[in-house]
């Protein structure tokens, strides 16, 4: 199961502070550096679609920048309207300077 | 569940991607002009009172005079410019502080009878189909003669629609097209809050009578009637004669307004800058503005400029931008 981890992204190819959008596969993803440490979620809000990596970040929350949503960048919970169901996350590591994140089921 | 939702495994081109993906701004300036501060709000709203209560203190001066309707005219004016204020709090770009926007807004609401957690919703939709007939659900159409023109500036229509819009949510019922921008989840919410504000004007009219006072008409409902046709003819110069087509660069126009007017309108003025970044606070829209040059559709004379225009289309002397699809 180790070896199947994934790379995204260098540590230091992320924007500090922010969320940072990292193509993978048919995705983009969304990797946040927050103030608990590196999160991945899919990076469309599950509202409406938007690119979440062009919203407001504030360490913790990333806000959907076409309609203001708001979702724990940490455990994707969705905190305000008008977003109401979770961000999908993906299970992510930080491993010799190399953002990783689990292998995806689908 | 939203409307919106059905783009959710489409992807999504939002006006800020478009204008990033065409150069007009880059990622480094868009999250520097996203930073948010409570400052500026805070002190605005300070000047806010003081404007507020000297607009006010001109009625108590004029008295039984003929000044008191021009003074109420423009304490109405000041007053339903609460709504300018309360769209900056349902961004959440007022404050930095969240829950602030959300007490702010609320408060703008019972200003001027906008409830805030539907205004919300009802605007999101509004930011997804920007003048796109049928879909936008603040759209104002071109009006076909100066009759209708008039009509709507007159507010009447305005009254009527958000008068039967807290009767029927107050009565627990949501229209199909509500239904669909407002989440099931939310309808409880939505409704509750109709409740609650027609409480609080039944509050205040009670205790008007009771205690024989007049206050609240002559300084408060008499005002907001006059002042709203203002606000709608403001309204109007945002989409109205702009071609009806998603591309944000043709279907929204920015008016450039002397200060008095982007004091009160809390820079809405820039409005195609804001539509481009919502995120993006009122106190930095001047800035997006120059960024966004010779990007947007920019009326450099104001609003009256856009209502030369949208007369100038609705008389037939140019072409109507509602027939321009792209």
């Amino acid at each position: 199961m180790a070896d199947n981890w994934q790379t995204l992204i260098s540590q230091d190819a992320l924007e500090p502070g922010d969320v940072t959008p990292v193509p993978f596969g048919e995705l983009v993803l969304a990797v946040y550096d927050t103030v608990n440490g590196i999160f991945v979620s899919d990076s469309r809000c599950t509202h409406a679609g938007a690119n979440l990596c062009d919203g407001y970040f504030d360490g913790k929350h990333i806000e959907c920048p076409l309609h203001q949503g708001l979702f724990d960048a940490r455990t994707g919970q969705a905190k305000a309207a008008p977003v109401v169901r979770p961000l999908k996350m993906f299970k992510a590591r930080v491993e010799n300077g190399f953002v990783q994140i689990a292998p995806i089921s689908k | 569940m939203s409307s919106a939702t059905s783009h959710v495994n489409a992807a999504v081109q939002t006006p800020i991607t478009q204008a990033m993906a065409e150069g007009a701004l880059t990622r480094k300036e868009l999250k520097a002009l996203m930073q948010r501060s409570n400052s500026p709000a805070l002190l605005r709203l300070l000047a806010w009172f003081c404007v507020v209560a000297v607009t006010a203190y001109f009625i108590w001066l004029a008295g039984d005079s003929w000044w008191l309707l021009p003074a109420m005219f423009l304490h109405g004016i000041v007053l339903v410019h609460h709504f300018s204020l309360q769209h900056e709090c349902c961004h959440y770009t007022a404050f930095r502080t969240r829950w602030l926007n959300d007490v702010v807004g609320n408060i703008c609401g019972l200003v001027i009878m906008l409830p805030n957690r539907f205004f919300r919703y009802e605007h999101c939709d509004h930011h997804t189909y920007t003048q796109l007939k049928g879909k936008d659900t603040e759209m104002i159409e071109l009006p076909n003669s100066l009759g209708g023109y008039f009509w709507y500036i007159s507010s009447v229509p305005y009254w009527k629609a958000k008068f039967s819009e807290l009767f029927r949510h107050s009565l627990g019922e949501l229209t199909p097209a509500e239904k669909k921008f407002v989440p099931k989840e939310e309808r409880k919410t939505i409704i509750l809050e109709a409740r609650l504000m027609v409480l609080f004007y039944a509050v205040v009219i009670v205790a008007s009578i009771l205690l024989q006072s007049t206050v609240a008409i002559w300084y408060w409902f008499l005002p907001v009637v006059l002042g709203e046709p203002v606000m709608r003819a403001i309204r109007m110069t945002e989409h109205v004669g702009r071609p009806m087509v998603y591309d944000m660069k043709t279907n929204t126009r920015s008016n450039i307004v002397s200060l008095p007017w982007r004091f009160l309108c809390w820079n809405m003025n820039y409005h195609a800058e804001h539509h481009y970044a919502s995120s993006v606070p009122f106190h930095a829209l001047p800035e997006l503005n120059r960024k966004l040059e010779g990007y947007i559709h920019v009326e450099k004379h104001g609003y009256l400029g856009a209502h030369v225009d949208i007369l100038s289309q609705l008389l037939g002397r140019s072409p109507r931008q509602d027939k321009n699809n792209g």
